[in-house]
């Protein structure tokens, strides 16, 4: 029995170790490289077929074969400055400076295509320098499928796909305003000062202190991000977010394109707590920002890091901000209303106050369910009721949560309050924003 | 198709020589027979003997063995697969150094090579990660094996303490290579681990009286560690050279005196028949552990093949996991940080373990039941050795399975995901005022008094007690007691069933199995067994404190850290 | 060898006796033979000498040992200090001062007289934990608020509501000589009784 037991433990070693070694060869990066060897060889022996001259079929005829015999191996790209190494262009071949200098193909199959706009960015980001993670995101390292794209789940930083690409731009350039291919995040940062958002959160110490630091917001990690949010986060069409999108881009993009209140529910009804605590404090943007809108802030967004090393010589300064302090009083303030992200709370204007859950706004009924009916005060409908003097000393002051009224009195304390303005806003920003205040007051009937 | 089967087969080109022949010229060369000591091979009994004693690989066995050292079911090839992943562990380790750099910029980038770009470097990586953790396991289960069968008994003492420190060894080997791959799970699990460390009664900056001796987070035993005050730089080439090289050498020479004992004390198979022949090792052994070790090693090639070794995204000091969770084998003991200080479950506890588990065969005095399975002959020391194994092996369940974000309870089918309320609010029994119900010098006298009482209780009983009517009693009053305190002291059912279920096995074992078996122990051997049954219990009673009434800490003294 | 041999120069004891500065030679040939039990002052027996060679031994093992031990506790270690200067103790006023948030994720507290523990200053980590998220400090409410989950923490980091699963960390604190006020973020203490107490409480008087 020994004997046999013997002879076939031993073929079953030999044959698990065979095994490992072809599960272990046929990694799908050999299926690719290989693949693009033989459509190129392919293609040039077509050219070869049509071309006149002899001299030239032979030519083509040759490359052919030696593309044919070229051995599969894995290629990459160190950017030292960068620190990353980049193994793309093991599958992306076709973008391989060395083996296809002009970066085009004329292979219309995906993972052969040349990179667009080679006389372009790449003459101005040369691949050997920049590698290609630094824009596209991904996992340099990896040579599979799922991996290299970071879909895998031990991966933070997912490929960059359509506008959100442009987000890699901010990491050095400044001039964000008249930088060609970057039109996206240009205007995501535009739609980020003007829908306030700096009334609320900082980006680098600069803005309001009611919610987090945005500045490095792209190094946030996926275990500080509950994971019941992500179950609850939809797409476009109402279905829940499929598990492979669980990454960071998904959930800042959420954040404009749901309402948080229904991703982070927090306990408004002191189920787990001893005392209610307020959802998210974030206003619901889905009227005002369109689905490309979020996406074009998520890609500004994803440029805010601390974490990423760049040497300070590949950094392009933009020019300098302009403050419109000769432009006339109300004009003036309607600069320092929006550098301070006011529009955050009181809408774009001040036309429209935004939600303030649990505060007092128009419709409530039942404490219970209409807590999300709170609103911040549209300036335009109060601020005709103050004087100046009042306003003054409004804005200096400011409203701490703990003195706006509550709709349901069991309810949480509202998220959002007025800050006290005295430290930040002073002199002729304080009048000059007064007087656009009061300029952008409806008229009274009784006046 | 019948024609090909008949008649001989057609002459083909060409034809595979006879083996034997082959074989006969191979082993008859010189060449074969410079390299194995030996004259022709006659394959006479002392044939076979030449061939152990005269081969430095062969001759750690003996020559001969009893009948029964060869069952499968008496040794199970527990420790010759315990050393075949040791030898396993050894070859792919030693191929993993040639493409691993132990720097904080660099290990985890080698990772990603040994994974993408490297032949075979996946499987590799997976077969030293999963024979590291069959290694464990069967470490853990060869020392039971030889508990069961009574092997650690004179003359067999010394030999049964290495082999703890082995067991204890290949622990901390797997531990400090759980560092090396540098992802998250490797640093939080190491930081969980460390932080015991730092509790350490007098030697760590959190232990008890730590701070009366000067103890801070850069000066105490953790610190010497990790070498530094986070699991950083100097931590992993600490825990590198620790993993490939101090410990490796230390568990070499652990066994080759572990091997050499046993070829010296003999095999511990008892003879089934007082008459009956010894065996030869050569080929009878040999082959049976030939088998094992291939059966052995395909398993972990096709466990590699199947399953990939976890690799979770780069370390990162600033950011905790929830939970983040210790190396399996050791989350029995976080499981008991819930109920204890870290410095009683990550220090004493262990301490006493390896302590206690090494002072047994100095304790066991039994001279029956060595060299086979018994129980009746043996049923105080198996019933409390197999309650200890199986209440470690049902903690580290309940710690990988049962244990969500903040460590709270989830059964394994529970999502996550689901919000839970936060703990109910605990109470302190004995302490200072303020800090407790009772006052701290009723809690010395009352744990002293029940400690002694404990210890001492069942040897004072010098008579057989019936144990089945006795644990029905105690139960059916543990069962009154339950439900009078349900109607006048407000206890809820489910209180009621700690106390029961906490108390009656606290009873079975810690008092009347000691009191049938071991009242008649001379009084320092029973004392000192009695010391580790009552530890082993005690652990039980205060899980139960814990689950059933809310209880922190029995005993309180905020004032040196020290809390029970 | 002789079984007598010359006074040892590490056993200060028998150097102190006079004998003892005798020559070696002219005190083995004074001693001559003699009775086992005699032991003349100045020399060293067999027995002395077993005892001696041994506690060598030992004591060149335990300290080879020690020695091993400490060259495990690194002198200098690459770590980012922990420690930092936090300007003078009395540009701080009372209550909760953010000025060392964005830098150092600290937040200062100087406690008025009337405190429990009188005036001084304690150091609370600006790091929620439940999910590691930077808290607010809402002087209203004397409350740190996390954004991110609504985690509620009183002015001495005690939760209140909300996930987080234990009090804010407080950091060591100390007034200098010079009265500046060093914060060291290395050493943390979140148990009610020892963080009320040095070093997590620095007592200063106005």
């Amino acid at each position: 029995m020994y004997r046999k037991l013997f002879y076939t433990l031993n073929a079953l070693m030999l044959a698990a170790f065979i095994v490992a070694a072809i599960v272990d060869y046929r990694k799908e990066w050999r299926e690719y490289q290989g693949r693009y060897y033989r459509l190129m060889a392919a293609d040039l022996e077509g050219k070869a077929r049509q071309s006149a001259d002899p001299e030239q079929t032979k030519r083509l005829r040759d490359q052919a074969r030696q593309l044919r015999g070229t051995p599969l191996q894995i290629r990459q790209i160190i950017a030292k400055d960068l620190g990353r190494v980049d193994r793309c262009i093991t599958c992306h071949v076709g973008m391989d400076e060395f083996l296809n200098p002009s970066l085009t193909t004329d292979l219309k199959e995906h993972p052969f295509t040349g990179h667009p706009d080679v006389s372009g960015i790449i003459r101005s980001h040369p691949l050997q320098k920049f590698g290609c993670t630094v824009c596209h995101a991904g996992q340099g390292l990896a040579t599979e499928l799922e991996a290299a794209h970071g879909y895998a789940e031990n991966w933070e930083k997912p490929l960059g796909l359509g506008p959100l690409l442009q987000s890699s731009c901010v990491k050095c350039h400044g001039n964000l305003d008249t930088l060609r291919g970057a039109e996206v995040v240009a205007k995501g940062k535009k739609l980020f000062d003007d829908h306030g958002c700096i009334g609320c959160h900082q980006i680098r110490g600069v803005g309001g202190v009611i919610s987090v630091d945005l500045g490095n917001i792209a190094d946030k990690p996926l275990e500080r991000i509950a994971p019941y949010n992500f179950s609850l986060i939809k797409t476009a069409d109402g279905k829940p977010l499929p598990r492979r999108d669980w990454k960071l881009p998904a959930w800042i993009e959420a954040h404009m394109t749901n309402d948080t209140i229904e991703f982070v529910p927090n306990d408004p009804f002191a189920k787990y707590n001893k005392e209610p605590i307020a959802p998210s404090g974030m206003p619901d943007f889905r009227g005002e920002i369109t689905p490309e809108g979020a996406k074009a802030i998520t890609a500004f967004l994803l440029s805010q890091t601390e974490e990423e090393k760049i040497p300070i010589r590949y950094y392009v300064p933009g020019p300098p901000k302009t403050e419109p302090k000769f432009a006339g009083a109300a004009a003036h303030g309607k600069y320092v209303f929006d550098k301070h992200g006011c529009s955050g709370c009181h809408g774009l204007g001040g036309a429209q106050g935004r939600r303030n859950y649990n505060a007092m706004g128009p419709g409530q009924a039942d404490p219970r369910t209409d807590m999300d009916k709170g609103r911040e005060p549209a300036l335009t409908d109060t601020v005709g009721t103050f004087t100046r003097d009042e306003l003054r000393a409004k804005i200096q002051a400011g409203v701490p949560s703990s003195q706006i009224a509550k709709f349901n009195p069991d309810g949480p304390t509202p998220p959002l309050y007025m800050p006290a303005w005295k430290d930040k806003i002073k002199g002729v920003e304080l009048e000059d924003l007064i007087t656009y205040l009061l300029s952008i007051a409806k008229q009274q009937e009784d006046f | 198709m019948p024609e090909t089967t008949q008649g001989p087969r057609a002459p083909s080109g060409f034809n595979l020589p006879d083996f034997p022949a082959v074989k006969k010229s191979v082993i008859d060369s010189q060449i074969w027979r410079s390299i194995f000591r030996g004259g022709i091979w006659k394959d006479t009994p002392r044939d076979r003997a030449a061939h152990v004693i005269g081969n430095v690989w062969l001759h750690l066995h003996p020559v001969r063995v009893r009948p029964r050292a060869l069952e499968w079911t008496y040794t199970w090839g527990l420790g010759g697969i315990s050393f075949l992943l040791y030898l396993i562990l050894t070859v792919t380790g030693v191929l993993l150094m040639f493409y691993y750099r132990p720097t904080v910029e660099l290990a985890y980038r080698d990772m990603k090579d040994l994974e993408f770009a490297v032949t075979l470097g996946t499987f590799m990586r997976n077969a030293h990660r999963w024979a590291a953790q069959a290694m464990v396991v069967f470490v853990i289960l060869h020392m039971v094996r030889v508990f069961l069968t009574g092997s650690y008994k004179k003359p067999r003492e010394f030999n049964w303490g290495v082999g703890v420190l082995l067991l204890t060894l290949t622990l901390f080997l797997s531990f400090t290579g759980y560092l090396l791959p540098w992802d998250q799970l490797a640093i939080w699990a190491v930081t969980v681990g460390t932080n015991m460390a730092g509790a350490t009664p007098l030697l760590g900056n959190e232990g008890p009286f730590g701070s009366l001796l000067g103890m801070r987070i850069n000066n105490d035993v953790r610190f010497t560690l990790l070498g530094g005050t986070i699991v950083g730089e100097n931590t992993l080439v600490r825990f590198y050279v620790l993993h490939c090289v101090a410990v490796p050498l230390l568990v070499g020479a652990l066994l080759i005196l572990h091997f050499w004992r046993i070829r010296k004390d003999s095999f511990s198979a008892a003879p089934r028949d007082p008459n009956e022949e010894k065996v030869e090792v050569w080929p009878h052994l040999v082959v049976r552990e030939y088998i094992a070790a291939a059966a052995c090693t395909l398993a972990i090639m096709v466990w590699s093949i199947w399953m990939n070794a976890p690799l979770e995204v780069e370390a990162n000091p600033n950011v905790t996991p929830n939970p983040s969770k210790a190396p399996w084998y050791f989350l029995g003991l976080q499981e008991l940080l819930v109920y204890f200080d870290p410095w009683i479950a990550g220090v004493a506890l262990p301490g006493l373990i390896i302590v206690g588990l090494m002072a047994i065969p100095y304790l066991d005095t039994n001279p029956k039941g060595i060299g086979f399975y018994s129980w009746k002959d043996r049923a105080f020391a198996n019933t409390q050795f197999l309650l200890g194994v199986a209440m470690w092996f049902i903690l580290i369940y309940i710690g990988y399975y049962c244990r969500g974000p903040n460590f709270a309870w989830f059964w394994p089918w529970e999502s996550w995901l689901t919000q839970q309320p936060p703990p109910p609010p605990t109470w302190n029994v004995f302490g200072p005022k303020g800090d407790a119900v009772l006052p701290t010098w009723l809690g010395v006298l009352a744990l002293g008094g029940g400690g002694v009482l404990a210890i001492v209780g069942p040897k004072l009983v010098q008579r057989d007690l019936s144990g089945k009517p006795l644990c029905l009693g105690f139960a059916g009053l543990m069962a009154l007691v339950a439900i009078g305190a349900h109607f006048i002291g407000h206890l809820a059912w489910l209180q009621g069933f700690w106390l029961v279920m906490f108390s009656v096995l606290y009873f079975y074992f810690g008092f009347v199995l000691p009191q049938r078996h071991i009242r008649s122990l001379e009084w320092p051997r029973y004392v000192i067994t009695m010391f580790f049954v009552v530890g082993m219990m005690s652990v039980l009673l205060k899980m139960g404190a814990r689950l059933g009434f809310d209880i922190k800490y029995v005993f309180t003294l905020p004032a040196f850290n020290l809390n029970i | 060898m002789a079984d007598i041999i010359g006074p040892s120069s590490g056993t200060s004891q028998q150097a102190a006796t006079p004998e003892a500065n005798q020559p070696p030679a002219a005190s083995a040939a004074a001693a001559g033979p003699r009775p086992i039990a005699a032991k003349p002052a100045g020399q060293v027996s067999r027995r002395d000498f077993l005892w001696l060679g041994w506690a060598s031994l030992i004591a060149f093992l335990g300290s080879s040992a020690a020695a091993t031990a400490r060259f495990f506790f690194p002198n200098v270690i690459y770590e980012p200090s922990q420690k930092f200067n936090a300007g003078p103790a009395e540009s701080y006023g009372e209550g909760v001062d953010l000025r060392w948030l964005n830098e150092q994720r600290i937040w200062i507290v100087r406690t008025p007289p009337e405190h429990e523990q009188g005036p001084g200053f304690y150091a609370v980590w600006a790091r929620c934990t439940h999910l590691g998220c930077t808290p607010n400090w809402f002087g209203d409410q004397g409350r740190f608020r996390c954004p991110c989950h609504g985690s509620n923490f009183n002015l001495n980091g005690d939760v209140i509501a909300g996930p987080a699963p234990r009090a804010l960390w407080r950091c060591a604190v100390e007034v200098t000589a010079t009265g500046d006020l060093m914060v060291d973020k290395a050493i943390l203490q979140d148990l009610p009784g020892l963080r009320e107490k040095a070093p997590f409480f620095a007592r200063h008087d106005a």
